[in-house]
């Protein structure tokens, strides 16, 4: 038997990170390089794909693949953006909850079963309606529904850690609190955490394309792929690459984090790496 | 034991397979042979058909005084309601209830005799009562009607005898016969008409199941010619490509109005489909607010009209269909002309015009647009168009509500894009209070001058002149004209094709073979 610890490596690590790493380039790639102005209508109604539009265009005659790349875009900063708002926001109230006495930890609690209850699409109707249809309100709406689902898991995950033998060593040696959440809680609960964030991202990135797809994402002209499948759509039949183009970046992109959120996880999890 | 009863199952399931098979067969062909026979002996219609419609606007309730909406003038106008005057598909206006009318030389007072023999649905035949109460609940002051500003010019009604109505005047009023083919004659006694009615239409109403259907039925005691069809179901849809789907799969037989040319692929060239190129009244403007700068000077909107390629717009919404008419009139429209020349697309000549007006650097204006289709894809052309002269338009996408309060109400913009479906509307430029803001003494004097014309020419002389000086002014930029599509199985004939005001006249329309 060899004991040589070995780096550990996840197939699904890996092609998550292609997946996802294809369409963080086009997103890159759009800042420095673009086929066609993002408003050039200079094309045909329609066009089929090939040259000189590679995908064709849109109904105004816009390039299809140009819409495409800044789509690519907008859906990274969706995700990130309500990565950023539900993680932080959902990790503030699971740590309160956490520490909470019982009876803020009910209400908190209570709290957070209501906000997932509320469907993504009403909270984002009601923060569109307080300020206005754009993608910062999607990304609001988005990082509001996901921060009560992270909320409950770092409540759940901080509980589980503050019950373990060497935090109460730690306080009985006098350890603060905050020293604690920092040198404790946080390093145990973040390799659970962060899968799941990974997970939320791939959600969020869906939850922003189906707003925008109902009109209260980001507001036109921004191509958002949500918004370019919506306008695609009575066109499906004569102009299909409209709806196949953003719906197959779509795909790309949230399996693609889908399996970087799988591979974390075995990474992460001595129990879940497999032997080989 | 088991496996004994199991082949007597088995067998018992083959008897009855075979005999269904058997009875499916016989009444099968029965059934073609009756149907091929029956066709083949009456006339080229089914007198007792029942047209199945699909549409996309339901009626919000059945008043059309009451907000009843578009849908329920697509229902009810000329099929369940009848007015003393009846507006045709191409736009002419006939007699209906009222037999025949006089105007006095003043023309201040009108004398309306009402046909005789005419019965309500409920049986009470129609008087002059009627009439009165009809018209006065369109001018009355719970009256959501459209068409109540128009009719505020009548003074007094009198019912001199049942059968004579006798309408004073505050001032001429030469569209007074027009306005009227927009009042439906109801009874007095009716009641709860958001729910029932009580018409004299070819049809009465059967049952509304609201969000799914409405249904009317051939009146057998109208006082008409009697409707070619039986039934009449109206299926409401919220979404285009469902209704086009059950056109697809005949659950409906003719859809009243397409919205987009795309779908249109699946009916053209498909002999089991007819598809009609109509006109509209329907146009979309961007509306500038010309109260306000940069858009209070004149020079400012002829150069974004010269801007817009508003034929590349076109084409881009509606494919080959639609019409560019560059001003407020569309050509059922008495007093249309083809102003597409006036403010001529031309990027070269905005940017002079720019430039004299003290714009030359640019500028830029938010662009209130409703959230549904066309507007959203339409905001995104002129944006894109004129960022070639130099001007920022901001996007600000609103709802329909918000338009209503925000624009229509508040006048709180700078210029907004809306479709006016109405036909002859061009007089509202002669109103300085209506929304958009426009304010020209002599137009306003136009407009009121025609409506106090002696003739029909001097009318249209007058409102032609009103035409042709808010397209100098650019007093809106009129991007287009809908098409009217109406795509209907090719076993129906009779059906309204001009989608005037969005009535749907389902009177003549006869369908032939059948589907039972």
């Amino acid at each position: 038997m060899t004991t040589r610890r070995r780096v550990p490596r996840s197939a699904t690590l890996i092609a998550g990170c292609v997946l996802a790493g294809l369409v963080l380039a086009v997103a890159v790639l759009s800042f420095f390089w673009l086929p066609y102005a993002p408003d050039d209508t200079s094309g045909d109604r329609l066009m089929p794909p090939g040259l000189p539009h590679l995908l064709g265009t849109d109904k105004l005659g816009r390039d299809l693949l140009t819409q495409l790349m800044i789509g690519a875009r907008v859906a990274l900063e969706a995700g990130a953006g309500s990565v950023l708002i539900g993680g932080l926001v959902g990790l503030a109230g699971g740590l309160a909850a956490g520490f909470a006495t019982r009876w803020l930890d009910d209400t908190i609690s209570a709290l957070l079963d209501i906000l997932i209850a509320f469907p993504t699409v009403l909270l984002a109707m009601l923060v569109t309606a307080a300020r206005e249809a754009s993608l910062g309100s999607a990304v609001i709406a988005i990082g509001l529904a996901m921060s009560a689902i992270v909320a409950r898991l770092t409540r759940v995950l901080v509980k589980r850690v503050l019950a373990q033998d060497f935090i109460t060593a730690s306080r009985t040696s006098g350890t603060s609190w905050p020293r604690i959440i920092l040198e404790h809680v946080l390093p145990n609960i973040w390799p659970t955490l962060s899968v799941n964030l990974a997970l939320q991202f791939g959600l969020a990135v869906l939850a922003e394309a189906s707003l925008s797809y109902l009109g209260l994402g980001a507001p036109p002209p921004n191509a958002s792929w949500g918004r370019m499948l919506q306008e695609a759509q009575a066109s499906v039949f004569i102009a299909p690459a409209g709806v196949i183009a953003p719906g197959v970046l779509l795909v790309v992109l949230v399996v693609g984090v889908n399996l970087i959120a799988d591979g974390v996880r075995d990474v992460a999890d001595p129990t879940r790496r497999r032997t080989r | 034991m088991n496996s004994k009863t199991t082949s007597l199952i088995g067998a018992a399931l083959v008897l009855a397979l075979a005999l269904t098979g058997c009875g499916s067969g016989s009444s099968g062909s029965a059934g073609s042979s009756a149907s091929t026979g029956g066709a083949g002996a009456t006339a080229a219609y089914d007198p007792d058909a029942t047209i199945e419609i699909g549409s996309l606007y339901e009626p919000q309730n059945l008043d059309n005084t009451a907000g009843g909406g578009q849908g329920v003038t697509e229902a009810f106008n000329g099929n369940v309601y009848e007015s003393l005057f009846r507006l045709t598909d191409d736009g002419k206006v006939e007699s209906l209830l009222a037999k025949d009318h006089t105007v006095s030389k003043d023309g201040l007072t009108y004398t309306f005799t009402l046909r005789s023999g005419v019965k309500f649905h409920s049986g009470k035949p129609l008087t002059s009562a009627d009439v009165k109460y009809s018209i006065e609940k369109v001018t009355g002051p719970d009256s959501q009607s459209a068409r109540k500003s128009s009719l505020s010019v009548i003074k007094s009604i009198d019912t001199p005898d049942d059968s004579t109505v006798t309408v004073k005047l505050s001032s001429k009023s030469i569209s007074l016969v027009y306005n009227l083919s927009y009042v439906w004659i109801v009874n007095s006694q009716a009641k709860s008409l958001t729910t029932t009615e009580d018409g004299t239409g070819p049809y009465t109403l059967g049952t509304w199941k609201r969000g799914s259907s409405l249904t009317l039925e051939r009146f057998p005691g109208y006082w008409g010619t009697p409707a070619t069809n039986k039934q009449v179901v109206f299926h409401y849809f919220t979404d285009a490509t469902a209704l086009n789907n059950a056109l697809l799969t005949k659950a409906v037989d003719v859809v009243t109005s397409e919205q987009s040319p795309d779908a249109l692929a699946n009916f053209e060239n498909n002999g089991d489909y007819k598809v009609n190129n109509g006109q509209s009244t329907t146009k979309l403007l961007l509306a500038f607010n010309d109260r306000k700068a940069p858009f209070d000077k004149v020079l400012v909107r002829k150069a974004i009209t010269s801007s817009i390629d508003n034929k590349k717009l076109l084409s881009s919404i509606w494919g080959k269909y639609g019409t560019l008419i560059g001003s407020m009139v569309p050509p059922t429209d008495p007093w249309y002309e083809d102003l597409t020349t006036v403010n001529p697309y031309d990027p070269n000549l905005a940017k002079k015009e720019l430039a004299e007006a003290g714009y030359g650097s640019g500028f830029s204006f938010t662009l209130d647009t409703p959230n549904y289709d066309p507007h959203p894809t339409v905001a995104t052309f002129v944006k894109s168009e004129l960022a070639k002269v130099g001007i920022t338009v901001n996007i600000n996408v609103i709802t329909a509500d918000e338009w209503y309060t925000k624009v229509y109400k508040n006048r709180d913009f700078a210029a907004t894009l809306q479709e006016h479906v109405n036909d002859r509307d061009v007089v509202w430029y002669g109103n300085p209070d209506f929304y958009w803001g426009y304010d020209n003494p002599q137009v306003t004097k136009w407009v009121e001058q025609a409506e106090q014309s002696d003739t029909a020419d001097g009318q249209t002389e007058l409102l032609k002149k009103v035409n042709q000086q808010i397209a100098a002014d650019a007093a809106s930029d009129w991007l287009y004209l809908y098409p009217q599509i109406v795509v209907a199985s090719s076993s129906l004939s009779g059906y309204p094709v001009n989608g005037l005001n969005s009535q749907f006249y389902a009177y003549g329309i006869k369908k032939s073979g059948g589907r039972g």
